[in-house]
């Protein structure tokens, strides 16, 4: 019986993983070979879907926007930095701060659509009212692409920074503070602490957040699902249209090919990941 | 001169964190002829409450709330309880395939969600799961994360303990419920916390499995209320409005978990 109980212990949560995830993993692999659809029988293809899918314009221009995501993380770094910086030495006195930070942070994907659908609607959106006060006229911030790339980027970096921000708090919590004391009796003045002496020892907590809000941005589909949901393909991304060719297309064996590619993405960025962990 | 500076850094960055919760609030109260007003309007010039009013009405909200506490606390007490059990195995327990059933858990991290969403699809029809709450929880009820949570919450615990425990002939169930899973209480108020948030809005897997209406949870009715109700922005506003204070309350007094979480995950 003690021999056992660990199994006994594992085996609900193991079970569930192995079904719900790891078996469909094996089966979008597996699909992807496959010439199978919703309403059609199946047969062996070999490479025919991959062949049809590097062949497809669609494919390349989601590819190319969701690797363009990826230039969210360079500025949530940036921003999620400021603020960390900013923050640091009131942290206990500023819960509240805080609780605002986190807002966006805890609020529900749909709702965040909602919210800046509406700031960035182009007619009497808050957004171009603002802009227009500086002079700058109506921009199509949801109908034009690139344009409608950028709402949801600011959507993101929106979203995202406060918790990027605690995670660089907490990154910061681990510099000795004898090298940042060091650093103040040498002289340096705060902005020469933040390049010569915080910056060099976050690089472990900075590499973090780089894989983790890259791989973030590379899976992004909801976003876009609420905020420009009638925008034509080519300005959307490799999960959204993953979405289309499974669920509105029922075109399986395709839209497994484009999953297997878009596990191919994300898995260079967790190997990266548990790389990193290994060597702290 | 410096802390001015950050002083105004900080409230800028709470400004605009909170200003789109504000212009949503606005807008909930706001009324037809004000909701198009050019300039907008920031404050509404008469408070309306037609619009959540008329959106009850109009959609069974009700009904979309009780179904999302339901997944919500189901998720919730279920992650909390498998990741335990599975944590202390990992942590505390000596077994033949302890090094396989790790990298089970890591290769279930490896693969995201939007990936296996067709074939966990064609699972749950097979299942007879598909349109149910059951076939919204039961699929990503326990994930590695939580599992590697509660493990490190074992791990920390003194072997003493144990040792005590063992030495009172407790067996591996009443070690693991009533020796040491009282005091991996922060652990798991942290995980109930983050399980919280992320079931409250889930919102793509309930949006591939729900079909009927009486089965949306919030988010999935929304977004429906979002393409039906595309000239009255205001319901779908209270709508969100509504939908957003369970999770904030229930932050407000959970905040302190939630940043222990973000703190012990940060790549340490």
């Amino acid at each position: 019986m003690n021999k056992l109980s660990p199994y006994i212990f594992l085996s609900p949560a193991l079970f569930l993983l192995s079904l719900f995830i790891i078996v469909p993993m094996l089966e979008v692999v597996y699909f992807s070979f496959m010439r199978y659809s919703f309403f059609g029988t199946s047969e062996f293809i070999g490479f025919g879907n991959y062949t049809r899918l590097f062949a497809d314009s669609n494919f390349w221009w989601t590819l190319f926007n969701s690797l363009l995501y990826v230039l969210v993380t360079p500025v949530l770094m940036v921003v999620s930095l400021i603020f960390a910086l900013s923050i640091r030495n009131s942290m206990r006195s500023a819960k509240v701060l805080r609780l605002f930070f986190f807002l966006p942070v805890i609020t529900p994907i749909v709702v965040v659509g909602i919210m800046w659908k509406w700031i960035f609607t182009e007619e009497s959106g808050l957004f171009n009212y603002i802009l227009s006060l500086i002079g700058v006229g109506n921009v199509p911030w949801l109908t034009n692409y690139p344009t409608n790339v950028v709402s949801v980027m600011i959507l993101t970096v929106w979203r995202g920074f406060g918790y990027y921000m605690m995670i660089l708090l907490a990154g910061m919590a681990l510099i000795p503070k004898e090298i940042e004391e060091a650093g103040i009796l040498d002289g340096a003045n705060p902005f020469q602490q933040v390049i010569h002496i915080i910056l060099p020892n976050l690089k472990p907590t900075l590499l973090f957040i780089f894989v983790v809000s890259s791989s973030s941005a590379i899976k992004l589909f909801t976003e876009l699902y609420v905020l420009i949901p009638g925008v034509p393909m080519n300005n959307k991304t490799l999960v959204a249209y993953l979405y289309r060719q499974s669920f509105e297309r029922f075109d399986f064996g395709y839209g497994s090919a484009l999953a297997v590619v878009i596990f191919v993405i994300t898995s260079v960025f967790s190997y990266a990941n548990i790389k990193m962990m290994e060597r702290q | 001169m410096m802390k001015y500076i950050r002083y105004c850094i900080l409230v800028i960055g709470a400004g605009i964190a909170v200003m789109p919760f504000l212009w949503l609030l606005s807008t909930s109260f706001k009324g037809a002829e004000e909701l198009f007003a050019y300039p907008p309007a920031i404050i509404p010039s008469v408070i309306v409450w037609e619009n959540y009013s008329g959106l009850w009405n109009a959609v069974p909200l009700g009904i979309y709330f009780i179904n999302t506490i339901v997944v919500t606390i189901i998720s919730v007490v279920l992650n909390v309880l498998l990741s335990s059990l599975a944590g202390f195995a990992l942590a505390r327990q000596h077994f033949k395939y302890k090094q396989t059933v790790f990298y089970v858990i890591v290769a279930s991290l490896l693969i995201p969600k939007e990936v296996i969403i067709l074939p966990l699809y064609t699972i749950v029809l097979k299942m007879h799961l598909a349109d149910s709450l059951a076939g919204v929880i039961i699929p990503f009820v326990v994930d590695g994360m939580g599992i590697f949570m509660m493990r490190q919450a074992f791990l920390s615990i003194p072997k003493e303990i144990e040792e005590a425990g063992i030495i009172d002939g407790a067996s591996p169930f009443v070690l693991w419920w009533n020796v040491m899973l009282p005091m991996t209480k922060p652990m798991m108020a942290t995980l109930t916390i983050f399980t919280f948030i992320a079931s409250w809005g889930d919102f793509l897997w309930p949006l591939v499995v729900l079909k009927s209406p009486e089965h949306f949870t919030l988010q999935v009715g929304l977004s429906y209320l979002m393409g039906t109700f595309v000239d009255n922005f205001r319901y779908v506003a209270a709508g969100g409005i509504l939908s957003i204070i369970p999770v904030v309350i229930v932050f407000i007094f959970m905040q302190k978990y939630f940043e222990r979480g973000l703190f012990a995950g940060s790549g340490k």
